[in-house]
Formats: C-alpha cells, structure tokens, sequence
C-alpha cells in the first residue's frame, strides 16, 4: 500500500512538471507562461521535501516541544528540516523573480500592445531595425 | 459543448494513465519508501537545542547553520523588488482622480479580516524560533493586507493615511541594515560575521530568544511586509498616467 | 491502523486532484480561470506539504502562492489582456 502510494507520488510530479514545461514552451500568452512557470517551481519543491519524508506512521515534523525523553523519539519519527530549509529559500527567491517578470510582462504590454510573445517581439524588432 | 467533452475525456484519460503507472511501478520494480532520514538531518535534530538553543531545525537552520545564505537570500530579494519598482516610476507626481470603493458591507467585512490577518501575521513572525514560521510567512501575510485593502478602499485612502511608497521604502531600507547590523556586530569582538551564541544572549528577562534568531525574523518580517506592500501600491497605479508618460516620450 | 489507511488516502486523493487542476490550468483560454486553478493546484500541494510534516513550509507556501501569486496575476490580467490567444 504505501508503495503503490510512492510510486503514485513520483509519477503525479512527472507529470505536473511536464504539464508545466509544455505551458512554458508551447502557449503563446506571456501571462500563461508565468503561470505555468510557478507551476513548474511549486511542484520541484514538493519533490525535494519528498525526499526527507519518512513512510512511518506517526511523523511529525522536527520541532521539540518540551516533553521529557524527545529526542529519540525525534530521531526516529521526525522529517529531515535540511530540505525544507532549502525550499523555504527557494521559495522566496522565486516570488521576488516572479514579481519582477509580473512587472516586465505589464511594460511589454505597454511598449507594445499585446501579450503574444511572437508578434511582441516582432514589434520590438521592427522598432529597432527602424533606427 | 464538443470542446468541453473533448478536455474531459483527455483529462480522465490522462489519470488512468497516471493510476495504471503508478500500479505498474510499483509492482514490478518493488519501490520501496525509505525508512529514515539522513545523517545529516540526524546531526540537525540531536545538536539544535545546544548549540542554538531554539528548539526548532529548521529556523535554526535557516537563520543559524546556513545563515549566510539566507542573507545573501535577503540580498536577492532586495534587488528583484527594486528592479520592479524602478520600471514603474513617474516622472512628474499626479494627484489620482478620486474613485469610489467597494460597498459598506465589504468594507465592514475586510476591516475585520485585515485586523485579524495583522495580529496572526505578528504572531507567526515573532514566535518564528519557538514554533514552526518565522520572518518570510508573517511578511507575506502582512502584505496580502495592502493588497486587499487597495481595491476596496481606494488608493488615494491608504496614500491618505501616510503609507506612501517613498516611505515603505524607506522602511525596507532601515529594516535591511538591522538586519546587516545584527549579522555584522560580533566583527567588534572578533568572531566571525553571523555568529549566534557566542555573542548574544540565549535568554532575555527569562524568555527564550535564542540569541539572534528573534532579531532576525524581527527584521526580516518588516523588510518583506513593507517591500511587497510597496510593490502593490506600485501595481495599483492607474494605466492612464503611463499612457501619458509614454506618449510624451 | 485506520488512521494509516486515513493518511494514505489523503494523499492519494491530493495527488489526483492536483493533476486535475494543472490540466485545467494549462489548457484555459480565460486567463482570469486559469489564475483561480492555480490557486486550485496550490490549495492541493499545500494540503501535500501539511501531510508530509513540514509545517513551516506549508505556511510559507500558502501564503505566498494562493495569497499573493493570485493578487499578483489578478493585477497583471486587469492591465493587459484578460483572453489568450
């Protein structure tokens, strides 16, 4: 059972993130980019913390409350904080480079008119080659 | 009609497909879930009560082990918001035309929300080395309040009340060189930059502080709640003035 | 045992929906929708996280993603188009 559970785990992710790769290379709006883009990232950080889960029953997570004799307990039962240390970094990281691109695809619109990457960059090449 | 179906029927497809996978995976390779954690992370757990004295990994881990890439986290955080809002600029300072809010009901509504949303924000910020939070979600949660409350009490409203971005920025800037000053003071004393117990106290008046981590998630709360609230007031401001501003060249 | 049993199926039922709520995302052409799945899709992976005992995580991740991604996209989509394509 719990290795059916594993097993359905890895592939969701696969698959989410190929989902995501296909929004990022083949849709053609900017703004369905950046999602599938946040997309992409959530479920690379989901897959790393998967990696310090143990498949015991009663997990918690590494936090000491106090009790008496809590460290063994912990040793055995507790889920790895190095990656989630990790994520929490990552995660910041990719909200303040999500908000510069949210900025970047507003002034695009603004210089441009529209938010289809091709014809964008069309626009912006033909502004160049004019000068 | 014919195009809703189709997506259904690729979408209950694409879950068998998921489900049978997963059965076949784990039939035939025998996948096995692992049954302990790491050494690494067993080192973490033993030793954090004595060398950081927070009885949380993972803050300690974060603002205590690593600490240093969490400042230099800090950093980029700090360059990507000031690349935003450096894109949206005005040159010449307009008075916004006066728009009508959102009705009573939802005004009612969102005072009671936001009044909620500051305390737990404060809470999760400050309690960041006892229990699981810290610095990064009590910020973000304070700044989902200037985001609500922008549409639905207007803009020229929290301009009114003194929250200008030029002073949001400012906040952010102060709160970055506590933080900087936190990291950098046991120089004098000749340690290394980000040392946490052998230069601050572990407790204060008989509560628990662990040296410096309280410090930190202090000063990071203030940096990310006023940066992102100041990048909303930037992505309020009306489309019209940039229209101008990019007619007049 | 059952609270085992309660665990897995948590999970499981997670995972499917998530897949449901990417696909849903991917293939809208309202682009306002597919901001409102992905908070779907984010709701399902904090639920994950929260299973996987990791709660700082999951705080952090709810409140970035659903709280301030949405208002993020909902500002950008009112200043450019709202239709793709």
């Amino acid at each position: 059972m719990e290795g059916f559970v594993y097993a359905l785990f890895i592939v969701v992710l696969v698959v989410n993130a190929l989902m995501g790769i296909y929004g990022i290379v083949f849709r053609r709006s900017l703004v369905k980019k950046l999602i599938s883009l946040t997309i992409l990232s959530d479920t690379v950080f989901v897959a790393i913390i998967l990696v310090g889960f143990v498949f015991k029953h009663p997990v918690v997570p590494p936090v000491y409350s106090g009790v008496e004799g809590e460290e063994k307990f912990l040793l055995e039962h507790a889920s790895d904080p190095l990656p989630q240390a990790l994520v929490l970094t990552g995660i910041v990281i990719g909200l303040a480079v999500n908000a510069l691109i949210a900025f970047g695809i507003i002034q695009i619109y603004r210089l441009t008119g529209t938010t289809d990457a091709k014809k964008a960059i069309r626009v912006l090449v033909e502004e160049v080659m004019e000068e | 009609m014919k195009a809703v179906s189709k997506r259904v029927v690729v979408l209950l497809s694409l879950l068998a497909v998921v489900v049978s996978t997963a059965l076949a995976v784990s039939l035939v390779a025998r996948l096995e879930a692992p049954a302990s954690i790491r050494d690494l992370g067993k080192y973490y757990i033993a030793n954090t009560r004595r060398d950081t004295s927070s009885p949380e990994a993972v803050t300690a881990i974060v603002w205590d082990y690593r600490g240093l890439d969490t400042i230099y986290e800090t950093l980029v955080l700090y360059m990507a918001i000031m690349g935003g809002l450096a894109i949206s600029t005005i040159a010449r300072k307009v008075a916004l035309k006066t728009r009508v809010g959102l009705t009573s009901i939802t005004r009612t509504g969102t005072r009671i929300i936001t009044l909620l949303i500051a305390t737990i924000a404060f809470s999760i910020a400050l309690h960041g080395h006892l229990t699981p939070g810290g610095g990064f979600p009590g910020g973000s949660a304070l700044a989902i309040t200037a985001m609500l409350i922008i549409p639905v009490y207007t803009l020229q409203s929290l301009l009114d009340y003194g929250v200008t971005s030029t002073r949001l920025v400012a906040t952010r800037g102060l709160a970055l060189t506590g933080l900087g000053l936190v990291a950098i003071l046991p120089v004098i004393r000749g340690l290394e930059a980000v040392t946490n117990l052998r230069f601050y106290p572990s407790h204060v008046a008989g509560m628990l502080i662990s040296g410096s981590l309280w410090f930190y998630n202090f000063f990071e709360f203030l940096a990310v709640a006023s940066g992102f609230a100041a990048v909303a007031l930037y992505l309020s401001i009306p489309e019209e003035l940039y229209r101008e501003e990019i007619e007049r060249g | 045992m059952s609270e085992v049993i309660a665990t897995l199926i948590l999970l499981t039922v997670a995972l499917l929906l998530s897949v449901v709520f990417v696909y849903y995302t991917i293939t809208e052409k309202d682009l306002l929708k597919a901001a409102v799945f992905s908070a779907g899709q984010s709701i399902c992976y904090a639920i994950l996280l929260h299973a996987m005992a990791a709660p700082d995580i999951a705080m952090t991740y709810l409140a970035v993603s659903v709280g301030l991604y949405s208002a993020l996209l909902v500002f950008v989509i009112s200043k450019t188009e709202r239709y793709e394509a």
